[in-house]
C-alpha cells in the first residue's frame, strides 16, 4: 500500500496520523461551534443558521426514532454524527487523512455507543430487569439459550458498527488511491508523456477518461457514502438506545 | 455440465496445493499466492452475492414507494438501514481481504 499511497501533507513523527487528524477535526468542530454560539440570536444568521439547520436534522431523527424523550440524547448523537461526518469529508481532500479510515477511531466511537446504551438501559430499568430482557419472550426452558444468543448478538453490534464505517472509508480510500496511481505519472499520464505511439493513442485518452470518471463519478459517490455512513451510524446508535429505553415502558 | 465444472474448479484449486506439498522451499511464496487467490475469490463472491441481495432490497423498496408515495421517507430510511446491514457483511470480507493482502505473516 505504501507503493501507491502518498504520505499525508501534515505529519508529525511519533504521533500516528489518525490521531493527529482527529485533533484537527476536533479543532475544526470546536471553532465552528464557538463561532456559531458566540452571539446567539433569536433570528439566526450565518454560522448559527448553519449549525441550527444541521442540529435540526438530528433532532428530527431523534424524535422519530426514540420518541418524546429522545432529545436527552442529542449531545451524544450529534457529537458522534458531526465528528464522523467531518472525518469522512476530510478523507475526500487529497493529502489529508480520514480519521475514520482507521479501525481504532471507529472502534472507539462504537464502544462509546455500546457502553452508553447499556448504561442507559440499566439506569432506566435496573440491573435485574435489564438482564431479564436478554432472555426475551420465550418459554422458560429456552431462556438460557436465548440469553447466550442475545449476549453474542449484542457483542456483535460494536463490531459491525465499527467495521462498517471503517470498511467503507478504507475501501473508498484505496479505490481513489489506485485510480490516482493509474492516472498519474507512473500510469497512463506517464505513458502518454513518454512519447511512444501506444502512449499517445491509448494512454492519453485513457488518462482523460479516468479523470472524468474520478471527478464525475467516484468523488460524488464518496461524498454520498460519507453522508450515508454518518446517517447509518447515528441511526443505529439511536435504535440501540431506543431498544434499551423503550422496553421500560412495556413492563 | 455442472459436475464437470465442479471437478475442474476443484482440480484447479488443488493443483497448487500439490505443488506446494512437493516444494517446501517456496512455501512463503505459495502462501502469498493463496492469500491473493483467496482475497480475490472471496471478495468477488461477496460482492456478487451482495449485489443480488441489495438488488432485491432496492427493488422491493422502489416497488413500495411507487405504491405508497406518502411513505417514501420512512421506506427510504428502512431501505438504507437494510442496505447497510447487507453491505457490512461484504465489508467484513473486505477487511479480511485487506489483512490477507497487506499484512505480512
Amino acid at each position: 500500500m505504501e507503493l501507491i499511497e502518498h504520505p499525508p501533507i501534515l505529519h508529525i513523527p511519533a504521533i500516528p496520523d489518525h490521531i493527529l487528524y482527529t485533533w484537527i477535526v476536533m479543532a475544526i468542530l470546536v471553532v465552528v461551534s464557538f463561532v456559531a454560539t458566540r452571539r446567539v440570536s433569536l433570528v439566526p444568521t450565518g454560522s448559527q443558521n448553519f449549525m441550527e439547520l444541521v442540529l435540526d436534522q438530528f433532532v428530527k431523527e431523534l424524535d422519530e426514532t426514540i420518541g418524546h424523550e429522545g432529545r436527552r440524547y442529542l449531545p451524544l448523537i450529534a457529537t458522534l454524527g458531526l465528528f464522523i461526518l467531518a472525518s469522512n469529508l476530510m478523507g475526500l481532500v487529497p493529502g489529508l487523512v480520514a480519521p475514520t479510515a482507521n479501525l481504532n477511531t471507529t472502534a472507539a466511537c462504537a464502544l462509546i455507543v455500546f457502553i452508553t446504551y447499556h448504561v442507559i438501559g440499566v439506569r432506566k430499568q435496573g440491573f435485574i430487569a435489564y438482564m431479564k430482557h436478554f432472555a426475551g419472550p420465550v418459554p422458560a426452558v429456552l431462556k438460557p439459550l436465548m440469553f447466550v444468543i442475545e449476549i453474542i448478538s449484542h457483542c456483535a453490534r460494536p463490531l459491525s458498527l465499527s467495521l462498517r464505517l471503517f470498511g467503507n472509508m478504507m475501501a473508498g480510500h484505496i479505490l481513489l488511491a489506485i485510480f490516482f496511481f493509474m492516472m498519474g505519472f507512473d500510469g497512463m499520464l506517464g505513458w502518454a508523456l513518454s512519447g511512444s505511439l501506444g502512449g499517445i493513442v491509448v494512454g492519453a485518452p485513457a488518462a482523460v477518461i479516468m479523470v472524468v470518471f474520478v471527478v464525475g463519478f467516484l468523488l460524488p459517490l464518496k461524498i454520498l457514502v460519507a453522508f450515508i455512513q454518518t446517517f447509518i451510524f447515528c441511526k443505529l446508535a439511536m435504535l440501540y438506545i431506543a431498544a434499551a429505553v423503550e422496553e421500560a415502558e412495556h413492563h | 455440465m455442472q459436475r464437470i465444472l465442479t471437478v475442474s474448479v476443484m482440480a484447479i484449486l488443488a493443483a497448487p496445493g500439490m505443488a506446494w506439498a512437493a516444494d517446501a522451499a517456496g512455501s512463503s511464496d505459495m502462501a502469498k499466492a493463496f492469500a491473493v487467490l483467496a482475497a480475490g475469490l472471496g471478495f468477488g463472491l461477496a460482492a456478487g452475492l451482495c449485489g443480488l441481495g441489495q438488488g432485491r432490497a432496492a427493488g422491493s423498496a422502489v416497488d413500495a414507494m411507487a405504491r405508497q408515495p406518502g411513505a417514501i421517507a420512512r421506506i427510504q430510511t428502512a431501505m438504507l438501514l437494510g442496505l447497510a446491514f447487507i453491505e457490512s457483511l461484504v465489508l467484513f470480507v473486505f477487511v479480511i481481504a485487506v489483512i490477507l493482502l497487506f499484512v505480512k505473516s
